[in-house]
């Protein structure tokens, strides 16, 4: 079955805003989601500045660059939480047998996991992690040049791309992994912590880990090489495409060999 | 009379974790990619410098792995079950049994505790004995009161979480309100960074808030940074947050189940 781009995201608009309206019901709830994502930000924002007023810093990395990072995993976590978060969801949507639905309805089926939820928490995230990015990007001197642009725009698109994959190949463990909660894509999503800093602080093996295997790295470290030249890796930049691609390959993979396994919850 | 209700209640909850073991240990092997990435980022922070606001390079990897056993314990578990059972409405079963509501559920908290501690403790021996000269309880009297200040940050640690779970029956939000609790715990607590490390005015409003006896409190005492008197006098201080919160607690409770929406039947 073949579906026009168009029609998909005529179809995400569609299934979204349905989610949209059932989130609002829960005003008071959308409220706290959004006050906990800028109070979990504002916290690691202030960490950061107080490190960075004992030292001036880490590796050869400044303050505005370090925040750079920190703020770009923020903002794919807003990216990802906000529009895509029914890949958290996929647990209760296997254990429960309402997978059952999705499959029976001519939409492709992680259309249809992407648009099982709306994370408000994303919004703050979004909010506080673009705004702590302008605010680096204007600390730092950047020759602005239409290449420049070109290259931001690919790596902040390849960026989102990353991390949805993995969240949605994270969340594929739901397949194998019965009744453990969401612990394994917890798990996951943590590794990003290991992003949020210049990655030249941890051991080699680690560094491949999160370049190669779960690679975070993409989403923060390598913009923020490539955007701020620094030389010995802005190189990188140049592979993020590469690294979206493989992400979204491994993730849908995973998720077409779940669906092999899947067997509905008998009712 | 009743203790016994409440020491079977914390064994059934021990039982709990042990049944979703899988579960348990990737939660902590979870909290545990924090502790690297944190130690990484000191290390780089260190290069280079003898000592930063005090602390020396083998202080703060004791920091680091106290820190880590004292948020270990007491974790998002169990801090979501009490949440949960508000938000669907199960908090109704609670009501028709004849204990304290308040009790049983510290007694569950702190059967739970025990296996997190246990487990914390195993990894955290095995690292300080890999991180070279980590500067841990180097006497017997310190190692006693840095236990005794780590129990009672349990206790402080609950009464916050607690409060923070009878608000649900206002806003009908868990993990918001469990994740902004979170993110105000770590900064005023001294998990993110040492108190120590804050500007004056910054460092001042933490040690007038509760958050600072959960990992301020037995950390500072455990890197033998304080003289005997001022360690009485943080365990104190920790004891009167921990009848202060309880109190406050309790009267939440009471005016909470007053307004209780439970959906369905």
């Amino acid at each position: 079955m073949k579906i026009s781009p168009r029609r998909i995201l005529y179809l995400y608009w569609r299934l979204f805003s349905q989610q949209l309206k059932a989130m609002m019901e829960y005003s008071a709830d959308f409220y706290i989601m959004i006050g906990a994502a800028v109070m979990t930000q504002v916290t690691g924002f202030l960490f950061l500045w107080v490190i960075f007023s004992r030292i001036p810093d880490i590796q050869g990395w400044q303050f505005w660059e370090v925040a750079f990072m920190y703020a770009a995993i923020y903002v794919s976590e807003g990216v990802g939480s906000l529009f895509f978060e029914g890949t958290w969801r996929m647990l209760r949507l296997v254990n429960l047998g309402e997978l059952d639905r999705y499959l029976v309805r001519p939409v492709p089926v992680v259309l249809q996991i992407f648009c099982t939820g709306i994370g408000m928490n994303g919004l703050g995230n979004i909010i506080i992690g673009g705004t702590i990015i302008i605010m680096s990007l204007s600390h730092i001197h950047i020759v602005w040049s239409l290449q420049t642009v070109g290259m931001a725009i690919i790596l902040f698109v390849s960026a989102m791309i990353i991390r949805v994959a993995i969240n949605l190949a994270a969340n594929c463990s739901a397949f194998w992994i019965r009744n453990s909660g969401n612990a394994f894509p917890i798990m996951i999503h943590n590794l990003g912590e290991f992003a949020k800093y210049p990655i030249t602080i941890f051991s080699l093996g680690l560094q491949l880990f999160i370049s190669i295997v779960v690679p975070f790295a993409f989403v923060s470290f390598v913009p923020a090489a490539a955007m701020f030249g620094k030389e010995s890796w802005s190189y990188l930049g140049w592979f993020s495409p590469l690294v979206a691609v493989y992400c979204c390959g491994v993730a849908l993979l995973l998720l077409r060999i779940g669906l092999r396994r899947y067997e509905s919850a008998g009712n | 009379m009743g203790i016994k209700k409440y020491y079977s209640l914390a064994l059934c909850s021990m039982q709990n974790t042990l049944a979703y073991r899988l579960s348990f240990i990737l939660n902590f092997a979870a909290n545990f990619i924090g502790l690297i990435a944190m130690y990484c980022l000191w290390q780089a922070v260190y290069d280079g410098r003898a000592q930063l606001s005090g602390f020396t390079w083998p202080q703060m990897q004791s920091y680091l792995l106290i820190t880590f056993l004292v948020n270990s314990m007491l974790s998002y578990y169990s801090e979501s079950g009490i949440t949960n059972k508000i938000i669907d409405g199960s908090v109704m079963m609670d009501l028709l049994k004849p204990l304290h509501f308040q009790k049983a559920r510290l007694a569950e908290t702190l059967g739970s505790c025990v296996l997190e501690g246990i487990l914390s403790c195993v990894l955290i021996g095995v690292l300080a004995v890999f991180t070279v000269g980590a500067s841990l309880l180097q006497d017997g009297l310190t190692s006693f009161l840095f236990l005794i200040s780590l129990l009672s940050s349990i206790l402080v640690k609950f009464g916050i979480v607690y409060i923070t779970a009878l608000l649900c029956f206002w806003t009908m939000s868990g993990i918001g309100l469990i994740w902004a609790r979170m993110a105000v715990t770590n900064l005023l607590s001294g998990a993110l960074v040492p108190l120590a490390f804050f500007p004056p005015w910054l460092k001042s409003i933490a040690m007038l808030l509760p958050f600072q006896g959960i990992v301020n409190t037995p950390v500072t005492i455990g890197l033998g940074m304080t003289e005997m008197i001022q360690a009485l006098q943080l365990i104190a201080i920790q004891w009167i947050w921990i009848i202060i919160l309880w109190l406050l607690g309790k009267w939440m409770w009471s005016w909470a189940v007053r307004q209780i929406t439970i959906h369905g039947g």
